[in-house]
């Protein structure tokens, strides 16, 4: 259906204790494009989410039966150190959560712990460069030094992105990026989000149907558990297969 | 419109009264507890002011080549030397009884007090040199006005005589109250006017010290284990469980631990401040582990889901971005548990940190009290002078606490960060 794609689920099944969070997912995310996943509370599309970088790990109870391919590879294979699959996955969290220390220190934390800074000058570059990619290199520049959290919402959410993009991932995984923020700094992180794609795949939680028709080129339907649907973003929201999702994005049910 | 506001208002007066009154009694509780903290520390400072002066005796001690060996001092008797003195300065008296008396007007330090200043300065030696001795605890009380001299004769430790000797030295310009060095440079004293608090002190920051050493690191490090990285299971709860059940362990049990364990089987030397300090280390580990979880779990997770998302490892999460943060709780927690470490007297007894010292610990083995045992001690002794000594130690176990808990708040205002 998608020609070369960059992650392949098949048959995920994710419990949190006994309850089953997921039911035998199957999705297909294409390379270099955003990839939204839509539903109501509670659905299972963050779970969906945090089970391509493994954050699911961290919670005690909580199983994942099935494979996510990334490249080929199960990332659920015994040998896969979760570590490097984090650096190759970035993530951006719901609400802004930049470490207490400077911007500058913020940005370089990844690759300094991945060791892919050789010297002071190359630390400069990399924090230039993610800054000027996630568009805050303007607005920061000349306070590098300051700390990430005095910025405001939206800037922190794109310093948060910034820091994700220092550690070269190839894709990038946003839970509701932009839910905890005002309409104007939404709208400069849409456009971020439209530019990134560029260089790297992205995934997207979203509650809000238009910010996904806006953003992403293919759209995932997510209902108690189950993916309805999922296809190129313009015909799910024009001709959606499912009665659950018709009645979804018209507002019936969510 | 003017109904809608004055509708409620009988049950609203009575809301507000209500108010009002829980204002009023909460205020009261405060300043309750005020009163009774100033009262308190008002009475031990007036009690143990006292003891920071002492009473001293001028005396004219004939150091001519009549009485001292100027070739060999350390063959003089200065025992004789002192007595000499005092009944040529009193020469009426004459009865044995009466002599004795006058014998104990001097501490019976006085000989060595004597000594010491002529080997310091040899120049002394030669002819009659007024020499100022520490006087006995009688004499010193009587020289802080705590004497009650219209009490009948029977009724006081000083009789009429002795007020008779000392209305003359006064009236001659040879009684004097100086500041008393001598109580925070020496150790204790069978002699209330000779003893000091420093070997307590000393005794009590070494304990602090290996305390320190032992349970904070332990105590941060089970912390930081047993809330980041162990899996809730049955076998953390249990742990949890018996954590919080030790900490309600009354602290003479840690004593009787420390006697069997460390001295009965590891053999560590008694009434030493190394087993001292980890005695106190077992009873400061459960409230430093609490206190360092309660402060990690008030990280918000959202730093650890950061850092991890970035891909780093738990252990790099922890460390460079939780604990940090968790830092300014848990050291609070540990002076907390360490300033109730210093109070501590119940498990020192166990392991005999209750003995009579003397001498200034030099190390962490040697035999040592520590400040609250030195307080229950003076507050045991028969002497009245002991009363102040006793004040002031508690003053200076006060002093100590005030000092680690400005030492937390600094700590804490150094390592605080907002996020």
């Amino acid at each position: 259906m998608i020609k070369n794609p960059i992650i392949t689920a098949r048959d995920v099944n994710v419990f949190y204790g006994q309850k089953q969070a997921l039911n035998g997912i199957t999705l297909d995310v294409p390379r270099n494009k955003v990839t939204s996943l839509i539903g109501p509370s509670g659905c299972g599309k963050s779970t969906f989410l945090r089970s391509i970088n493994r954050m699911n790990d961290l919670v005690d109870i909580c199983r994942v039966e099935g494979e996510i391919k990334i490249e080929g590879k199960n990332i659920y294979d015994k040998d896969v150190d979760v570590v490097a699959l984090r650096a190759h996955v970035g993530m951006v969290f719901q609400k802004p959560n930049p470490f207490p220390k400077s911007i500058f220190d913020n940005v370089i934390y990844g690759p300094k712990i991945h060791g892919m800074v050789k010297s002071k000058s190359d630390a400069e570059e990399i924090v230039e460069q993610s800054l000027r990619r996630a568009g805050l290199w303007k607005e920061v520049a000349d306070r590098l030094n300051e700390p990430g959290t005095g910025l405001s919402g939206g800037q922190q959410q794109r310093l948060c992105i910034a820091r994700a993009i220092a550690v070269k991932p190839s894709i990038i995984l946003m839970d509701e990026p932009a839910s905890a923020l005002d309409p104007i700094a939404t709208a400069v992180i849409e456009e971020l989000i439209d530019e990134l794609r560029q260089k790297y795949t992205i995934i997207i939680v979203t509650h809000s149907m238009q910010q996904a028709a806006r953003v992403s080129q293919r759209t995932a339907f997510f209902h108690m558990g189950d993916l309805v649907e999922a296809g190129a973003t313009k015909e799910l929201f024009t001709s959606p297969q499912d009665e659950r999702t018709q009645n979804y994005i018209s507002g019936r049910i969510g | 419109m003017s109904d809608l506001f004055t509708s409620a208002e009988k049950h609203l007066k009575s809301r507000h009264r209500s108010e009002s009154r829980f204002r009023w009694m909460g205020r009261l509780a405060i300043g309750f507890s005020l009163g009774f903290l100033a009262i308190m520390l008002f009475s031990i400072f007036m009690l143990g002011k006292g003891a920071l002066s002492r009473a001293e005796i001028a005396l004219p001690v004939d150091l001519t080549a009549e009485t001292v060996d100027q070739s060999d001092i350390e063959a003089t008797s200065f025992s004789k030397l002192v007595r000499n003195t005092l009944f040529e300065t009193f020469p009426e008296v004459t009865d044995r009884g009466e002599r004795r008396r006058l014998l104990g007007v001097v501490s019976a330090d006085a000989q060595y007090e004597l000594k010491r200043q002529v080997l310091a300065n040899p120049e002394l030696l030669g002819q009659v040199q007024t020499i100022w001795f520490t006087a006995s605890d009688d004499i010193d009380l009587y020289a802080k006005g705590e004497v009650d001299v219209t009490l009948p004769e029977d009724q006081r430790r000083l009789k009429d005589l002795e007020l008779g000797w000392l209305n003359q030295l006064e009236v001659n310009g040879q009684l004097r109250s100086v500041f008393n060095k001598a109580f925070f440079t020496s150790g204790d004293s069978r002699e209330p006017e000779l003893a000091g608090i420093l070997s307590a002190l000393i005794g009590s920051i070494f304990s602090l010290m290996v305390c320190f050493a032992l349970s904070f690191p332990l105590g941060i490090m089970a912390a930081i284990y047993l809330e980041e990285f162990a899996k809730k299971s049955r076998w953390s709860d249990f742990i949890e469980v018996n954590i919080n059940n030790l900490a309600a362990v009354p602290s003479i049990v840690f004593g009787l631990l420390g006697l069997s364990i460390f001295l009965g089987v590891f053999g560590l030397p008694r009434s030493s401040p190394l087993v001292g300090g980890m005695v106190l280390a077992l009873m400061t580990l459960p409230t430093i582990i609490i206190a360092s979880r309660a402060s990690l779990r008030s990280v918000p997770s959202s730093i650890r889901e950061a850092a991890l998302g970035m891909g780093a490892t738990q252990v790099q999460s922890t460390f460079h971005h939780v604990m940090p943060l968790a830092m300014p709780g848990m050291l609070t927690g540990s002076i907390v548990g360490m300033a109730r470490a210093l109070g501590e007297t119940a498990p020192l007894l166990m392991i005999g940190m209750v003995a009579f010292i003397v001498d200034v610990p030099q190390g962490f083995t040697d035999a040592a009290t520590s400040l609250p045992v030195q307080v229950f001690l003076w507050a045991d002794s028969p002497e009245r002078s002991f009363l102040e000594k006793t004040s002031a130690a508690i003053l200076v176990l006060l002093g100590l606490l005030i000092v680690m808990n400005i030492a937390a708040i600094v700590l804490r205002k150094k390592f605080e960060r907002r996020y």
